[in-house]
């Protein structure tokens, strides 16, 4: 396989996890446009761990997605009080303070960035999209899944029926930080070097973007849209230098023609049954 | 000194404030942020700098590059509100940072991703008031911005369009019914948000003297933090917030450290949006 054709995989890849990292905070109607500042977390952590104090990659990985699911659950419990457009724009304050501390943060490079992290391959990355896609396929089908469904579309009744509905909400921002931080670790190790500005806001409002035209309805949206909107501008190649202004048009135009995202939970449904009905008929 | 920081603090905040009436205007409106609202901006100032070396003077090119930016704004709303008023409510959000991306991409093309230098086209004079020395571009800028700001008021305070913007910020359905027609309204809020990040822009210029394409961005966040300070939806609030985060950069960069400027800005507004959500003059409540 070509550098160039691993590396596309290796972004979508990591564009994956933070899509669904995004998608789980959206389980609970919450929002986050935050999620670069876990993702620097998870990063810069766990570069700092494997470069400077010799931590093998595996262990500095978890340790920062931990970290940074930590501070997601110590920003989840006040961002709690907020709701909708003030909790966008909670979101986004947290993500650009943390790129401003990392900017400033002179133990890991500051304003220079941060090099010298490495170990990530193209088998990591996509063994932790597996895994991620296999936690939400469970996630769907179980008691858990099914309470974040109504603490999403009924909070007040899902409170009735005695569902924790803070609780539901604080850990799925922590679920969220911890999947941003995963991919925040393999981004930094794949790159070999890191800067602060690699985690702006504009990519946290690109992969909000990607979930929500690939369809909030099921974590399916979230993978197929990050796939499809991070191939899409190496695929505009050919019309060169104007490829971000034609990509920006795509994704304008694709909110207008289909607001509910390409996936829906009734083409998953549909497309399951289908299969079922193939293996049946193969079978007899 | 102090009074010098203040001037120079009170002239940066006063192109803040312009940026930052221009989302509370649409959020008052819409419960929504404009994310490309600072590519407006950046656009208002390309049109400045290119209307500069065509020799056409300032006064025109300030009027010229307001109403570019305007039409800007509504093209926004075209394109990123208008069709988007079913979709999830963070779909308008979305879909205003990628027409930013198309925009600061097209800026890229038409102007470089270098540094465009402002031509110097006036004789600049220096006024000495006092220990404090005072330029002739910033008299234009703080009058041009603090006239528009007070203008911005007393319309939507005094004019029939002032009052359909009030009433459909209260409530659509409610305006509507009382015969204010929203989408002109709406069009007519993102002309005067697009114009006053326009004006603000060709301002900047003047500053700056050098600007790219990607300008907008870290102008438009701070755009949002004086919103939030000033509280969400309040125009007065968003004036007031905007010159005082203007002297708080100065004064941080004067007496303090520039590295840790933006982490005491967003530091601010975190505590701000978490803490006290409805900032320092309290937001705009719709009526449900």
């Amino acid at each position: 396989m070509s550098g160039y054709i691993e590396g596309v995989l290796a972004l979508m890849g990591i564009n994956i996890l933070l899509a669904l990292s995004v998608y789980a905070i959206l389980m609970t109607d919450q929002c986050s446009v935050g999620n670069a500042g876990f993702m620097a977390i998870g990063a810069y952590t766990s570069a700092y761990l494997t470069v400077k104090m010799g931590l093998p990659l595996l262990p500095a990985l978890v340790i920062g997605a931990a970290l940074a699911s930590l501070i997601g659950l110590l920003i989840g419990i006040p961002a709690l009080r907020l709701k909708g457009l003030y909790l966008v724009i909670a979101t986004l304050g947290f993500g650009e303070m943390v790129r401003t501390f990392f900017l400033n943060f002179e133990p890991t490079g500051g304003a220079s960035g941060f090099r010298g992290p490495m170990g990530t391959t193209l088998f990591l990355i996509y063994a932790w999209v597996v895994g991620f896609i296999v936690v939400f396929w469970l996630l769907d089908r179980s008691r858990l899944g099914r309470s974040f469904d109504a603490v999403r579309d009924d909070p007040e009744a899902a409170s009735t029926m005695g569902l924790d509905v803070i609780w539901h909400k604080v850990w799925a921002f922590g679920f969220g930080a911890f999947i941003a931080g995963i991919a925040g670790g393999l981004y930094a190790h794949y790159m070999f070097y890191i800067e602060s500005g690699n985690f702006s806001f504009l990519l946290s409002t690109m992969i909000l973007l990607y979930v929500l035209l690939g369809g909030m309805q099921t974590f399916w949206g979230a993978v197929i849209g990050a796939a499809i909107f991070s191939i899409l501008p190496e695929v505009l190649r050919f019309i060169h230098e104007w490829r971000l202004s034609f990509y920006g048009a795509v994704l304008v135009a694709m909110m207008i023609f289909r607001p509910s995202g390409i996936i829906t939970r009734q083409m998953v449904r549909d497309l399951g049954e289908r299969l079922d009905k193939l293996f049946q008929t193969a079978r007899t | 000194m102090f009074f010098q920081q203040l001037i120079n603090g009170l002239m940066l905040g006063s192109t803040y404030s312009l940026i930052a009436i221009g989302y509370t205007l649409v959020l008052g409106l819409l419960q929504m942020i404009n994310l490309a609202h600072g590519d407006v901006f950046m656009v208002g100032a390309f049109l400045g700098l290119t209307f500069a070396y065509l020799g056409i003077p300032l006064y025109l090119s300030l009027i010229l590059a307001m109403v570019g930016a305007g039409i800007m704004g509504i093209l926004v709303e075209r394109f990123c509100f208008r069709p988007l008023k079913k979709a999830h409510f963070l779909g308008p959000l979305v879909s205003t940072i990628a027409f930013g991306i198309l925009l600061q991409n097209v800026g890229t093309q038409i102007w470089g991703s270098e540094p465009s230098r402002y031509p110097q086209t006036a004789e600049i004079a220096q006024f000495h008031l006092g220990p404090v020395v005072v330029s002739s571009i910033q008299i234009i800028i703080l009058i041009t911005s603090l006239a528009l700001m007070a203008g911005l008021d007393m319309f939507i305070r005094r004019t029939r369009m002032g009052r359909a913007m009030r009433a459909t910020s209260e409530g659509q359905v409610n305006a509507s019914l009382l015969g204010v027609d929203p989408d002109r309204v709406i069009s007519f809020t993102f002309f005067s948000s697009g114009a006053l990040a326009g004006v603000a822009g060709v301002l900047t210029a003047l500053v700056y003297l050098q600007i790219t394409p990607f300008i907008g961005i870290r102008q438009g966040l701070i755009g949002i933090v004086a919103m939030v300070i000033g509280g969400l939806g309040n125009v007065r609030g968003a004036m007031i917030a905007g010159l005082l985060l203007g002297i708080i950069e100065v004064m941080n960069d004067a007496y303090f450290t520039a590295g840790y400027r933006d982490i005491i800005i967003f530091g601010i507004f975190f505590i701000f949006i978490v803490f006290k959500p409805e900032g320092l003059f309290g937001a705009f409540k719709k009526e449900t």
